[in-house]
């Protein structure tokens, strides 16, 4: 295999051409068909056992495919070897040696490829300065916070000038502040690697602020690609559209065979009675309860049509002003509503 | 109360030895109470043809042979039966488990007459090759455990990282595995410490019996004219080690005893 | 892993086939020490053979009541050393030293203790004015010197097996049966005793294989004697082998001593199957 021997060369983009991957009667991930290019980041969203973490085993090599290729630049990797393959996998424990210090995990690897020693300290040292690892250098794992392990992680998989680089949910070992705070640097330091990346997550926030575009995932079948915007306005189906947005979309049925998708930020209220604009809809509604977010409120309504969030900001008197078990008016702009196919959850484009 | 009855249990015969091993015979058919001290018996052991301390350096060597003769086989199979699927690893362990506890005295004569067809008796080292033979499901079922404590991730991170089967083992498997190691070392090597009706049959020179078999030639010769105070210094001097090898590895003892036993 | 599973068949499954091949065979000075088929003669002689019998049945009686009193003194042990107590670890190291000892060289030990009128027991009696006992020496009595010497040895190895289960119980199953007003004794049956039931099935089975293979403590303590009261399945094999050269009823010897711990073993298997579901009310 040349591959191995690439590993420093240029690298090419990832093409996955209708990978999938059945064990015994379960399939775990079907015919997905992806390209990714060299420092373009792709993050692969879905909830757990949708496919996402099988995806990664299968382009690291540590499981086999069952169906389709995998295309790394200009070479077939389906069947290479994982070490072969110029892959970098950040595990999701991180997988650090837990007996040997920071220095120790960093050097194993080249050590036993056979890099010159002069070379591996000076990579070291690149990537604990470029970390900020070089104080904790001589710790083991053990005693390192979860920030830094992960950093460790990283430069473990940096240290390996990896053609391609997949990260399975490296931040959800963090705390949500430490996680905000990670992701920009994180950002910075996978697009310098000019490889392709593949980011595996379940978060979607993440997903959206270090993602260039997201691949959505669910029961092993890719529900769409996109970016974070297009995901957000143009959801393929249901599903897509309520995995992405925080609250989640409010989905009614007011026609038969059709769904109404209503984003909660979306959202007005007008007291009871008031009539709509000829653009807008309208639907009477009472307040059960009410979160208060800081800077915006979150209410919680119920309607002939089923239970609704509406989110407002903090601003809005009307909004704020309201007792539970009041009536009112929930309306939006028609153009805002995405209808979905009741029955196959597709998209429909409103006519 | 408990405790000090406990004690007094297990201590109370070693120390009647301790006590016994210093009396001069003549002291211990007649009043107890009276008569001084000796290191006799503890010279003629020492002094006799051969030397006391030759069983102890054989049993020594066989111990030492079989470990490390034992671990080198045990490894690669724990790493290969902890590689299997739960389900089939499940069935070979019950067979591993059964082998464990098998009275390995019913194999002596099998063994005895591989010894003769393949000329290994009287042979120190050889013996090595039944002893690893009988540790082997015990250890088995040890470091099987201790390598499927080991997250797989940590496997597979080597593996990406171009770390091949043996470098994978040097490196990242085995130094995690340091306890559960000595564990089963420290129990491979009493066993072979301790083991009797092989070396038995297997050995005959006197100037190559390990210590069972020699304590049961002390036993029933009669070179020791009122032999209690001979016999009470050789269990004195034939239990050092092993205590020493107790109060020093009890932790490392204790968790191969009962990890064998539960994981088994 | 193929050498390791090949030599562990080498070692453990291929005596077994030679055995039944060998029981079938007269292999002793008579026919020069060559194998000659007989059938099943040496089984019918096993069957009509009263030293196998009287030593079937001393084999079983050592090995019963040993297993027993060992595991009733380990229970008891492991509980102590469950206990929050100062010097714990000193404690399970002083009990654990019987164990590691070598049999032959504690046995031998066993013989000066067990001496009589000289050994400490009976000086000790001596002392208080009772007679002596004999140990050693009366057929009544010696084998149950064998059994507390084994159970001197082996006890330890129970109670850290029961005190590694003792310690998978969750301290709060105590706290709420004593909330609901259950005694010491009450929480012993009611608790500890269904949930350490695989444990003391291992610990069972184990030392029931190991007793009812007992040949270094009788070979050495007693030698089988006095007048073969002692004699265990083993040493009539070993001795069959040894002594009288008899290859071919020795190891007809062996597969019924191994045979009749299989059904011992199953037994116990059984017994816990089937007193499970009662002991544990299908909890689990």
């Amino acid at each position: 295999m040349t591959a191995a021997a690439n590993t420093n060369g240029s690298k090419g983009a990832l093409k996955l051409q209708q990978l999938g991957r059945r064990v015994g009667r379960q399939q775990l991930l079907e015919s997905l068909s992806l390209t990714v290019q060299p420092g373009e980041i792709l993050a692969l969203l879905g909830p757990s056992g949708c496919g996402k973490s099988t995806t990664l085993r299968l382009l690291a090599g540590l499981d086999p495919a069952s169906s389709g290729q995998i295309l790394l630049g200009d070479d077939d990797i389906t069947a290479t070897p994982p070490a072969d393959r110029g892959v970098a996998l950040v595990f999701q424990s991180y997988a650090l040696y837990p007996h040997l210090s920071v220095e120790r995990n960093l050097s194993l690897g080249p050590e036993l490829r056979g890099t010159r020693p002069e070379l591996i300290k000076e990579d070291i040292n690149r990537v604990l300065d470029l970390l900020q690892l070089q104080d904790l250098r001589h710790r083991k794992p053990a005693g390192l916070s979860g920030g830094q392990r992960q950093r460790v992680a990283l430069g473990r998989a940096l240290l390996r000038r990896p053609r391609l680089m997949l990260l399975d949910e490296p931040m959800s070992n963090l705390d949500a502040k430490l996680r905000e705070e990670l992701r920009a640097e994180l950002q910075h330091i996978l697009r310098s690697i000019g490889a392709p990346v593949i980011y595996v997550t379940h978060d979607q926030h993440e997903a959206m602020g270090l993602a260039d575009r997201i691949a959505v995932l669910e029961r092993g079948q890719l529900q769409q690609v996109g970016s974070a915007e297009e995901l957000y306005r143009r959801p393929a189906n249901s599903f897509v559209a309520g995995f992405l947005g925080n609250p989640s979309i409010n989905l009614l049925s007011l026609r038969p065979g059709l769904l109404i998708g209503l984003r909660p930020e979306q959202l007005r209220l007008a007291p009871a009675g008031a009539t709509p604009a000829s653009t807008e809809t309208s639907l009477n509604a009472q307040l059960t309860t009410r979160e208060w977010l800081g800077d915006r409120l979150l209410l919680h309504l119920s309607s002939a049509n089923g239970p609704l969030k509406v989110m407002r900001p903090s601003s809005d008197t009307l909004a704020a002003g309201l007792q539970p078990g009041a009536h009112l008016e929930v309306q939006w702009s028609r153009g805002d509503a995405l209808c979905f196919d009741a029955r196959s959850g597709e998209r429909i484009e409103p006519s | 109360m408990n405790r000090l009855l406990l004690i007094l249990w297990s201590l109370g015969p070693m120390l009647w030895q301790l006590y016994t091993s210093f009396r001069p015979n003549a002291t211990l058919t007649g009043n107890p109470m009276q008569g001084g001290w000796t290191l006799e018996h503890y010279q003629a052991l020492l002094g006799g043809n051969p030397p006391f301390w030759r069983y102890l350096l054989n049993s020594g060597v066989v111990g030492l042979s079989s470990t490390l003769l034992t671990l080198v086989v045990a490894v690669p199979c724990a790493y290969g039966l902890s590689r299997l699927g739960r389900k089939t690893a499940r069935n070979v362990n019950v067979l591993v488990a059964i082998a464990a506890a098998f009275p390995y005295v019913l194999l002596f004569l099998a063994l005895l007459q591989l010894a003769r067809d393949l000329h290994l008796g009287n042979n120190l080292l050889a013996l090595s090759l039944p002893y690893t033979g009988l540790s082997l499901p015990l250890a088995i079922l040890l470091l099987q455990a201790s390598f499927r404590d080991i997250p797989p991730e940590l496997e597979e991170a080597a593996r990406l990282e171009g770390l091949g089967l043996w470098q994978r083992l040097r490196w990242v498997l085995l130094p995690l595995m340091a306890p559960a190691i000595a564990s089963a070392s420290l129990l491979i090597f009493l066993f072979c410490w301790n083991e009797y009706p092989i070396a038995l049959t297997w050995l005959s020179r006197a100037d190559l019996l390990t210590l069972a078999p020699a304590m049961a030639r002390i036993a029933g010769a009669s070179v020791f004219t009122v032999p209690y105070g001979g016999f009470a210094a050789a269990t004195v001097l034939g239990s050092i080690p092993l205590i020493v090898l107790v109060l020093v590895f009890q932790r490392q003892i204790v968790s191969g005893l009962t990890q064998g036993a539960i994981k088994g | 892993m193929a050498p390791a599973l090949l030599l562990l068949l080498a070692v453990f499954a291929l005596p077994m086939l030679q055995y039944a091949w060998l029981s079938t065979q007269a292999q002793t000075v008579l026919t020069e020490l060559e194998p000659q088929p007989v059938g099943l003669a040496q089984w019918q002689r096993l069957l009509q053979d009263g030293r196998f019998w009287q030593d079937a049945f001393q084999t079983l009686r050592f090995g019963l009541c040993s297993v027993g009193l060992e595991l009733v003194l380990g229970l008891a042990v492991a509980l102590l050393l469950n206990q929050p107590l100062r010097g714990r670890t000193l404690l399970r190291t002083v009990s654990l030293l019987p164990w590691a000892l070598p049999t032959t060289v504690m046995a031998l030990g066993w013989r000066w203790i067990f001496n009589d009128p000289f050994g400490p027991i009976n000086l000790l009696l001596a002392q208080v004015g009772l007679p002596t006992v004999s140990f050693l020496g009366d057929p009544a009595i010696t084998w149950l010197s064998m059994v507390w010497a084994d159970t001197w040895k082996t006890t330890p190895f129970v109670a850290l097996l029961l005190l590694a289960g003792l310690q998978t119980i969750p301290a709060d199953l105590y706290e709420a049966a004593a909330l609901e007003g259950a005694n010491r004794w009450q929480s012993l049956r009611r608790i500890t005793l269904p949930l350490l039931s695989p444990y003391i099935l291992i610990a069972v089975l184990f030392r029931l294989a190991q007793a009812l293979g007992v040949f270094d403590l009788v070979q050495v303590l007693t030698a089988g004697g006095p007048a073969g009261s002692t004699e265990s399945l083993a040493l009539y094999a070993y001795i069959n082998a040894m002594r009288f050269l008899d290859f071919g009823y020795s190891a007809t010897l062996m597969l019924a001593a191994f045979l009749l711990m299989l059904l011992l073993s199953g037994g116990a298997v059984l017994l816990w199957l089937v007193s499970r579901p009662r002991w544990a009310g299908g909890q689990r």
